[in-house]
């Protein structure tokens, strides 16, 4: 029983692991632009399919890929943002949702008209490795996917905590007008933001690869619980929607452990509306804006 | 932003925008006016297919319009419809974008603009209700190999030549008890109408049938990690598992029973599980993994020859619901045939009326279809089929087998 | 502001009106399909503006409303055999009732959070809604019963019958709006949409006020889902819960112009034609060509003109109605 419990813990804290990488972006991107990315989940998909594509024609490993469909995701968003969501940055809530939405179709259906509907998987010596540790067993491939996750979102904290850019893009989330006043130019900054949260999402999808099938649709899975952390955890705050995701996935499948296999998705859904009742900023409070 | 006057505006606005809205559904009306086609000129006869090309079942519904292109050529190519001098079978598609209002009203689009003699689809149960309650209004006959039980309930438009969700769970059943003496089987669901339906046939016979069910699980399609299920399943104690999935979690469940070590036998059932892209996705890890198809490529000479056609030009075995609807363009054609008439209602009682043990229309298990008063096909029934060196081999019952249940 | 430059208003709604009830008489059944979706997504649209456009809270959830609205009018179908006219009313009234603690619970959030929590809300339903087997068919669905011709139960043989009550749907829900914008109510409920905060400040009720007009949102967009089921003929969690149809309600609005009357109308016409067309030119080839070439259409509306396209046609009828006048004794434009 406490084994059962102790494995559901485990496969939660790992698979939560990608939905940080996800919801990280989703939150960064809303605490420094200001707006709530959509999209974020295709851009996940996209990162899969460069990994896939890497694989299948030149047998490069998808952790390795991360090299290449970080930089590429990163460009992307820079595009993204500078074409874009400048646009629409001073228009208010409804045509940025819509934006990124309209964004989000269009990216599906790209990639089902280039690469069809097949799922395409990648077979890795360690995709179906697993490690045992007394009762426990741990899937490798997504033992890494956590380890790597969480160094990204390390070296996230780092990046905004030890740089100066990044010290300019938590300026500019804290105040824009200030920090305008301060030199930062808030175009550059939001060029950063936008591509590093794209380079996350497709981080994930380099690392979901080993295990994970690609198709165009695949994004939608994962960003639905991304957003739920992300609010949970209080828009723009990147610890928040950190803790919030791993929580989440553990929630998630202790719920399908103990409560029942399709309510998984309620249990998630039921404590995101109890915390915000309780907190309606989510858990950790203060209004990011 | 937009403050101050924006009130006042709106109502200014109020007074010159019934224009606007006017000029605008005049012109929709002009513009989709133009999308009207003519039923079909003297020596072609229309028939539609509604498949989901695009959407959630995107994939299927690709292969399965492949496969009514190649059984149209195959009919027209063997003279057409003779009792109407030759005349040729003209397919209409329609993509019902895996979307329920998409499928109302493309259904009725093709019913009414191409005027159809029979029309077949639409793969995912909902979406066939809908078409099938459109087709019933409209007078005009549906075939499908569709396997919810709701399709034969009060209608007389709607003809399902192969079998029912309920016939996929008692093979099912049947089939454990191949594999083991005692089978505690853990069944577990996407709970939509696919697998809900499926599993309640499940839950429903297996006492008849001597197999305990140890779990019955649904759970929500669209993983985004199977270990919660698997451990579930682990710790029932089951000796076989059921799942009735999509493909994207099929892959999923099968990759984590692997990585935990878990030792069970699987019977996939059909869907998702007995498509090639199964086997592409989860390579050796399919070998011996048992499932339940209403129709497969092995289980005659005339499929064994559609089969081989569909993969020199696609490069894939034709799979279950593509190869169904094959069948199902010969029992419009030998409808026709009889009817000597394109007319719906003349055509639907052509096939009320049925009955073939060979050729193409009769390819199907057991060979033979007669249709019930309900739109049965009296003689259907499922083939549990196993994945044997990367192809599907049919392997029970005994008189449909081609191959030998491999045990493991 | 202008008057006589536009013509009498009254013209125009008279003209518009004569043609909406004669355009099943001149369409063929597809054109009609097409009509009647048009209206129905418009009403949608109208339903939702009212929450969204007008008093700015972004409800990504109305599909609650909308399956509860189907819900309710099927269960008392079949199972009681009450005709779908009253279920239709019952489904308005327990999707009032359920707006009231999605309302207490959301309307203290703000913006992206109401958002979501609205999405979440809907999102509980349908899984409550693919459990419950008992009474609500589960996953499954149920198909509803063919009743022929039965217009006391809202099935009709005849395609333009589903058109005029569509297009009646439309109209109590424009003039519903209509009215409201011309109240107290709506001069309130603009207030909050510009600023709620500064609203608060000078003593509006802005829970109240929310309150209010989420009854009356929820109830016509549960007047929609009962229509829907009994056009489709066809009910299931997966279909009426789903996130598309929120996204539709609030989409119409936002490319045809939140706030406004009209917006949503001329949001839906304007979509759903592009949508039809595309699926007349792409629908049978290769899979993605049409959503792909309809959403690079609705990121360019976005960009070109973010307040939705109304602004571009009252524009495009002023460079016309005012080519010839001169330009002087015309009054300053909207700001």
């Amino acid at each position: 029983m406490l084994a059962t419990l102790a494995q559901a813990v485990v496969n939660g804290l790992l698979i939560g692991g990608v939905y940080a990488l996800v919801s990280i972006g989703v939150t960064l991107i809303f605490g420094v632009v200001k707006i709530v990315n959509f999209a974020q989940g295709e851009f996940l998909m996209i990162g899969m399919y460069i990994s896939f594509f890497l694989a299948s024609s030149f047998g490069i490993d998808p952790l390795l890929s991360l090299l290449i469909s970080m930089p590429c995701l990163f460009a992307v968003g820079v595009l993204v943002q500078h074409f874009l969501i400048r646009r629409v940055l001073a228009l208010g809530d409804m045509p940025q949702i819509f934006l990124t939405f309209a964004l989000s179709l269009l990216l599906i259906n790209l990639a089902l008209l280039l690469f069809t509907a097949n799922y395409r998987t990648v077979q890795t010596p360690y995709s179906e490795l697993t490690i045992h540790i007394g009762p426990l067993y741990f899937a490798v491939a997504k033992l890494i996917a956590f380890a790597i996750a969480m160094l990204l979102s390390g070296l996230l904290w780092l990046f905004l905590h030890g740089t100066d850019l990044g010290k300019a893009m938590r300026a500019a989330a804290q105040n824009r007008e200030v920090a305008m006043l301060m030199g930062i130019n808030p175009d550059r900054v939001f060029c950063v933001a936008v591509g590093v949260a794209l380079a996350l999402a497709g981080a994930a999808g380099s690392l979901l690869m080993p295990f994970y099938p690609a198709y165009p649709l695949v994004g939608q899975i994962f960003v639905l619980m991304a957003f739920v952390a992300v609010v949970l955890g209080t828009l723009g705050n990147i610890t928040g929607a950190l803790i919030a995701s791993l929580m989440m996935g553990i929630a998630e499948s202790l719920g399908v452990q103990f409560v029942g296999a399709d309510s998984g998705l309620i249990v998630v859904f039921v404590m995101l509306l109890l915390t915000l009742a309780l907190r309606p900023n989510g858990l950790f409070g203060g209004w990011a804006r | 932003m937009h403050k101050s006057n924006r009130y006042t505006a709106a109502k200014r606005l109020d007074r010159r925008d019934f224009l606007a809205n006017s000029c605008g559904i005049l012109a929709a009306s002009a513009i989709t006016g133009f999308g009207i086609r003519s039923s079909a000129a003297a020596d072609t006869i229309n028939i539609g297919g509604l498949y989901p090309v695009t959407g959630s079942f995107a994939q299927i519904g690709q292969g399965c319009v492949n496969a009514a292109k190649l059984a149209v050529q195959m009919v027209n190519d063997a003279g057409g419809i003779k009792s109407l001098g030759g005349a040729k079978l003209n397919l209409i598609v329609s993509d019902v974008q895996s979307d329920p209002t998409v499928t109302r009203t493309e259904t009725d689009r093709l019913i009414s603009s191409y005027r159809p003699a029979a029309i077949h689809g639409a793969f995912a149960s909902a979406l066939t209700l809908i078409a099938s309650e459109v087709a019933e209004r409209a007078k005009t006959p549906l075939l499908t190999g569709s396997s919810s039980d709701q399709l034969n309930k009060d209608r007389r438009y709607t003809f399902t030549p192969f079998s029912r969700a309920s016939q996929f769970a008692l093979a099912q059943l049947q089939m454990s008890k191949l594999v083991s003496d005692q089978p505690k089987v853990a069944v577990i669901f996407e709970n939509t109408a696919f697998g809900t339906s499926t599993s309640n046939g499940l839950r429903e016979q297996a006492p008849g049938q001597g197999v305990e069910i140890v779990l019955f699980e649904p759970y929500s399609a669209g993983l985004s990690d199977a270990s919660p299920l698997i451990n579930k399943v682990k710790a029932s104690g089951a000796n076989m598992l059921f799942p009735v999935s999509y493909l994207n979690d099929l892959i999923l469940i099968i990759r984590a029973i692997k990585q935990v070590d878990l030792k069970i036998a699987i019977n996939g059932g059909s869907g998702g599980f007995v498509i090639p892209d199964f086997y592409r996705n989860v390579g050796n890890a399919a070998e011996g993994l048992l499932g339940i198809a209403h129709w497969n490529h092995d289980i005659n000479e005339n499929a064994q020859k559609i089969n081989a056609a569909y993969q020199k030009q696609f490069g894939e075995f034709l799979f279950e619901y593509a190869g169904g609807l094959v069948a199902q363009t010969f029992m419009i054609a030998d409808a026709l045939e009889r009817a000597a008439s394109a007319d719906p209602q003349k055509v639907r009682d052509a096939l009320a009326t049925l009955e073939v043990s060979e050729g193409y229309a009769a390819m199907c298990p057991g060979g033979r279809v007669k249709f019930g008063p309900d739109g049965k096909n009296i003689y259907a029934h499922p083939v549990g089929v196993q994945w044997q060196r990367g192809d599907l081999a049919t392997v029970f019952p005994k008189e449909d087998a081609r191959a030998q249940l491999i045990k493991a | 502001m202008t008057q006589s430059k536009v013509g009498r208003p009254w013209l125009w709604v008279a003209a518009l009106v004569a043609v909406a009830l004669a355009l099943p008489l001149i369409s063929s059944p597809f054109a009609l399909d097409i009509f009647i979706r048009v209206l129905l997504f418009a009403f949608i649209g109208v339903a939702w503006n009212l929450m969204g456009g007008y008093a700015k809270q972004l409800s990504l959830g109305h599909a609650a409303f909308f399956g509860l609205g189907a819900y309710t009018s099927t269960i008392l179908l079949i199972r009681f055999g009450i005709s779908p006219w009253i279920g239709m009313l019952a489904g308005g009234v327990v999707a009032m009732l359920a707006s009231l603690p999605i309302g207490a619970l959301c309307f203290r959030l703000r913006g992206p959070y109401f958002a979501i929590a609205t999405i979440a809300t809907a999102q509980v339903l349908m899984l409550l809604f693919l459990k419950f087997r008992d009474f609500a068919w589960g996953a499954e669905g149920t198909t509803l019963p063919n009743l022929g011709d039965a217009p006391l139960m809202m099935q009709f043989d005849s395609k333009s019958a589903y058109y005029y009550v569509a297009l009646a749907l439309l109209a109590l829900g424009l003039a519903i709006t209509y009215s409201i914008e011309h109240s107290w109510m709506g001069f309130y409920l603009v207030a909050v949409g510009e600023d709620e905060d500064a609203a608060e400040a000078v003593g509006v009720d802005t829970t109240k006020i929310k309150r209010h007009i989420y009854l009356i949102s929820a109830f016509l967009t549960a007047l929609a889902g009962t229509f829907y089921v009994e056009y489709i003929y066809f009910i299931d969690p997966n279909t009426v819960f789903s996130f598309n149809i929120s996204v539709e309600a609030a989409l119409v609005s936002i490319v045809g112009g939140v706030g406004t009357l009209w917006g949503p109308v001329v949001g839906t016409v304007l979509l759903e034609a592009t949508s039809a067309l595309l699926q007349s030119w792409f629908g049978s080839g290769h899979g993605g060509v049409q959503l792909t070439v309809y959403s690079l259409i609705l990121i360019g509306v976005i960009l070109w003109r973010p307040n939705g396209l109304i602004g571009l046609f009252s524009d495009l009828y002023e460079r016309l109605a005012l080519s010839g006048s001169s330009r002087a004794k015309e009054a300053p434009l909207d700001g």
